[in-house]
């Protein structure tokens, strides 16, 4: 998997995983301290941001693995930064980065449009949601608690992650700065 | 003594602690996540030499979250005794957030990242690029906070709600990713020109080596946190 | 591709490099950014190599030091030799052991934390065994005068500074042949001439063969011993300063105090409507964090102003843009003259590009656009000129006599001293936090002891050197 990526590939994930980590504390995070007294409902419609990375690097990288490698990266970073979540968030980066990628390999990695990314959106949540059932101790819970919240994130990972993270790739596509990745190939070859 | 922690290899400590958050998952019982917490403390108090105070800032936002989980499960929970699910899930809060905070507080990201390349084979283009990105979260935070002032400059509002913000996520991360994706290019080809091939056939500066102290202490950490588990279990 | 090699007719003894008709496509594009290309190099020649943006100055430098076509999946034909040996046939990484190469934007060539661990990175990857680095690291700092830095973490170094410690990391390879692109872009103009002469010292010590990519040719005095121009340049003709005709119904002055605490002191300033003002200094005197609190960007800063619609162009212009065209970004604001705007300052043509899509010049002057159209009676521009060719120098001279025919008060930072005294109506000067001025433009240039304090250098060439055809005849 490695060998064909190229540097240029495997650094940019790293900057997206980085950008996407800053949009996430700078953004929506910080002041909202409060918010965690709510309890483990209160981030639920905000989820999807978290899965924008695996998104948006795999829309443009196009190769196996660039949904679950860059979501591994964010976690490691904030552990670097000394985040107290950091450890549990590599877990948890893989999980979810692994449900994103599901999406993709279902499509044997030839298709990247609209319904696939809302897809990756909806797996990156399942996913993650599994994980969060376990580790949280969700069964402890009213199922209809649980499913509450599953369904809320069902819905965050599809708006935020799977429709938000098209409308950055086409944005960023428009751009030009695209050239040279994947993304760029592809689309200029169902132009031609 | 109180450098142990400081001193045991990244990785192990990084397998210890996975498998002890892991394990963790399965006792819905007060005690047990009780006596993780309360021993990942001792383990702190004797082993490390902790900034308590930043220790117990860090601890609030999830405190914090534990009060909420408390709650939550208190009024929407299922069992017959709903207290002490209550009790179990909001320590368990704190057994999860100690466990990661004795990790993070004791390794340096540096140490860190050299111990996953050297001991979990982690390859070197994927350990350098996480590097590249440590290096760069400053500048692009900066540069973040630009974005939004200047866009603000042209576009004179208050966005207070996190759905305004999230609205306006597109307009302020597409400058910011356009730049990324430069940097990420400009930095790849700075390596290679330097001769980076991401291959393993390479030395390390930072010699992160296996020894014998790390097996006995990985050993000493297991069996406390393990006796944690078995007594809670028995209780 | 019109191409002039300035070659003397010596016979080398070691041809170090051959090209003979190399084209390169990038995979996206039809046309090649390269085409026929021929070039010999010898040992100890030093070469700067000219161009518009965009011509493929660094698209050669790539295919140099061996990192292209890989690394970009480009097509590459023609014959490329390396001491007499193809390209193709060299192991990854190989190259890079005797081609070094230092890059124009200090920001994104380092990968390490501190000096030391950067340094070792390049012995890392050479797999030069740990007992060794320490005195390898010793010896190079040694010999680029770097000792000091050498704990130093690399965020926190000057751009000049930086440029000198990639250089050093690229010369720990042992190279034979050297290749700087633009690495003077960010630096102010004595920072600049510092690194030549300290390069300089270092080329004659080592012998290697030097190429340049630079615009600023000027600094490098008698460096070079060839010029390669790939593509010539015609310049649009430019209009005397006073052939832009003043609106004065809306000149206004602008004044204004500020002061952020711990970086600037008190700064008093008054420009004068359709006036444009230069702030010169050294880097990290505080010039950029000037023109943010002007703008209202720095929450901290106290301010008194007559004016709060202060127009503004950051370094990097991009971080305005909000929409996907041209056309819309300079209508953005509201203001009825977009038209007349896309007109005037030269932008019919990418009306309808996305913004982000045009040249670095392009997006500028959009910028500068949507900022007049909103009718911001002041405009503040930060380093308008790094890294930019003559052509584009020549459009954003014209531009902004343009923004100061519409009784605009200008602020323009710049380490371009050339462009400077083109341009500026006054200049203010500041260093350390101090502002002082304003001076008339003259004065600055014909006093030693404030262009010392400053950092500054006298204009080269007179009012126009910007003509690379016309500088070319003075090379060989």
């Amino acid at each position: 998997m490695l060998a064909n990526w190229k540097l240029k590939e495997v650094v940019l994930m790293s900057l997206l995983a980085v950008v996407f980590g800053i949009i996430y504390l700078v953004f929506l995070h910080i002041g909202n301290i409060w918010s965690s007294l709510i309890g483990p409902i209160a981030y639920e419609w905000i989820f999807g941001v978290w899965f924008l990375v695996s998104i948006v690097a795999m829309a443009i990288i196009r190769k196996p693995g660039a949904a679950v490698v860059p979501e591994v990266m964010a976690a490691a970073i904030e552990v670097m930064l000394g985040n107290a979540v950091g450890p549990r968030l590599i877990l948890a980066g893989l999980v979810q980065g692994l449900g994103a990628e599901a999406a993709f390999a279902a499509t044997r990695y030839r298709r990247f449009d609209l319904p696939v990314l809302i897809m990756a959106g909806v797996g990156a949540s399942l996913f993650s949601f599994a994980y969060g059932y376990l580790l949280g101790g969700f069964s402890a819970l009213s199922p209809w608690y649980v499913a509450l919240m599953l369904g809320i994130r069902i819905l965050s990972g599809a708006v935020i992650a799977g429709y938000g993270g098209s409308l950055i790739v086409n944005g960023l596509y428009a751009t030009g700065s695209l050239r040279g990745y994947a993304i760029a190939r592809q689309k200029r070859d169902v132009r031609v | 003594m109180s450098t142990w922690l400081h001193r045991l290899n990244p990785s192990i400590k990084m397998l210890v602690t996975f498998v002890f958050i892991f394990a963790l998952a399965f006792y819905f019982d007060p005690w047990t996540p009780l006596f993780v917490f309360i021993a990942v403390l001792v383990v702190q108090l004797l082993f490390s030499r902790i900034n308590w105070k930043r220790w117990a800032l860090l601890m609030l936002p999830f405190s914090l979250g534990a009060v909420g989980y408390f709650w939550t499960t208190y009024v929407f929970g299922t069992s017959d005794d709903r207290l002490e699910t209550a009790l179990s899930l909001s320590f368990r809060v704190f057994a999860f957030s100690s466990l990661s905070l004795l990790f993070v507080l004791t390794t340096s990201p540096m140490q860190f990242i050299m111990s996953v390349m050297q001991q979990l084979k982690l390859s070197p283009k994927l350990a350098y690029s996480l590097l590249v990105g440590y290096q760069f979260l400053p500048v692009l935070k900066d540069e973040f906070i630009q974005i939004r002032q200047v866009q603000q400059l042209r576009k004179p509002q208050v966005q207070k709600s996190t759905l305004a913000k999230l609205r306006a996520l597109p307009s302020v991360a597409i400058p910011l990713l356009a730049g990324a994706v430069r940097k990420a290019e400009k930095t790849a080809f700075a390596m290679e020109a330097r001769g980076f091939t991401g291959t393993r056939d390479r030395t390390y500066f930072h010699e992160v080596r296996l020894e014998r102290f790390d097996l006995y202490f990985s050993v000493v950490l297991i069996v406390i946190f393990t006796s944690c588990l078995v007594v809670g279990a028995t209780l | 591709m019109a191409m002039r090699l300035h070659v003397k007719s010596v016979m080398y003894v070691s041809k170090w490099i051959e090209f003979h008709n190399v084209t390169f496509h990038y995979p996206d594009e039809d046309t090649p950014v390269l085409s026929d290309m021929s070039l010999t190099l010898s040992e100890g020649e030093k070469w700067l190599i000219k161009g518009p943006s965009g011509c493929g100055k660094s698209t050669l430098f790539f295919l140099l030091n061996g990192l292209y076509p890989e690394a970009c999946d480009g097509e590459v034909d023609g014959t490329r030799l390396l001491f007499g040996k193809p390209y193709d046939e060299y192991r990854p990484g190989e190259i890079s052991q005797s081609i070094a190469t230092v890059f124009q934007d200090p920001d994104s060539q380092f990968c390490m934390p501190t000096v030391e661990e950067e340094l070792a990175f390049t012995l890392e990857n050479r797999s030069i065994p740990r007992e060794e680095m320490d005195l390898q690291i010793t010896r190079i700092l040694e010999e680029t005068g770097l000792t000091q830095f050498r704990t130093r973490v690399i965020q926190t170094l000057s751009g000049g500074e930086k440029q000198r410690v990639a250089t050093a990391c690229a010369l720990l390879m042992n190279p034979k042949i050297v290749l700087l692109d633009e690495p003077l872009a960010h630096l102010d103009p004595l920072t600049a001439r510092e690194y030549v002469a300290w390069f300089s010292d270092l080329q004659v010590k080592n012998g290697w063969t030097v190429l340049v990519i630079d615009h600023q040719d000027a600094i490098w005095e008698s460096f070079f011993d060839y010029t390669l121009v790939l593509e010539e340049t015609s310049m649009p003709p430019l209009k005397a300063k006073s052939a832009y005709a003043k609106e004065v119904k809306s000149q206004q002055d602008f004044r204004a105090e500020v002061r952020v605490p711990g970086i600037l002191h008190e700064a008093k300033l008054e420009v004068t409507g359709g006036s444009i003002t230069v702030l010169a200094g050294p880097n990290g005197a505080g010039k950029s964090t000037l023109l943010k609190a002007l703008a209202g960007l720095i929450p901290k800063a106290d301010r008194e102003q007559s004016d709060e619609t202060i127009g503004y162009v950051p370094q990097s212009p991009e971080f305005l843009f909000i929409t996907p065209s041209v056309r819309q970004e300079v209508s953005f604001g509201g203001g009825l003259r977009t038209e007349e705007f896309l007109t005037k300052l030269l932008l019919e043509g990418v009306a309808n590009s996305n913004p982000f899509a045009v040249s670095q010049g392009q997006k500028r002057r959009t910028a500068i656009a949507a900022m007049l159209n909103d009718g911001r009676p002041v405009l503040l521009l930060d380093e308008p000129t790094a890294g930019q060719d003559a052509f584009a120098l020549h459009e954003l001279e014209d531009a902004l006599f343009q923004v100061a025919a519409e009784g605009t008060a200008v602020v323009v930072v710049t380490h371009d001293m050339n462009f400077a005294e083109r341009i500026a109506d006054s200049m203010l000067l500041l260093k350390d936090g101090v502002l002082s001025g304003p001076f008339h433009p003259a004065n600055v240039f014909s006093d030693p002891s404030l262009l010392r304090t400053y950092r500054l250098v006298q204009p080269t060439g007179g009012a126009r050197d910007v003509d690379v055809a016309s500088s070319l005849e003075s090379v060989h």
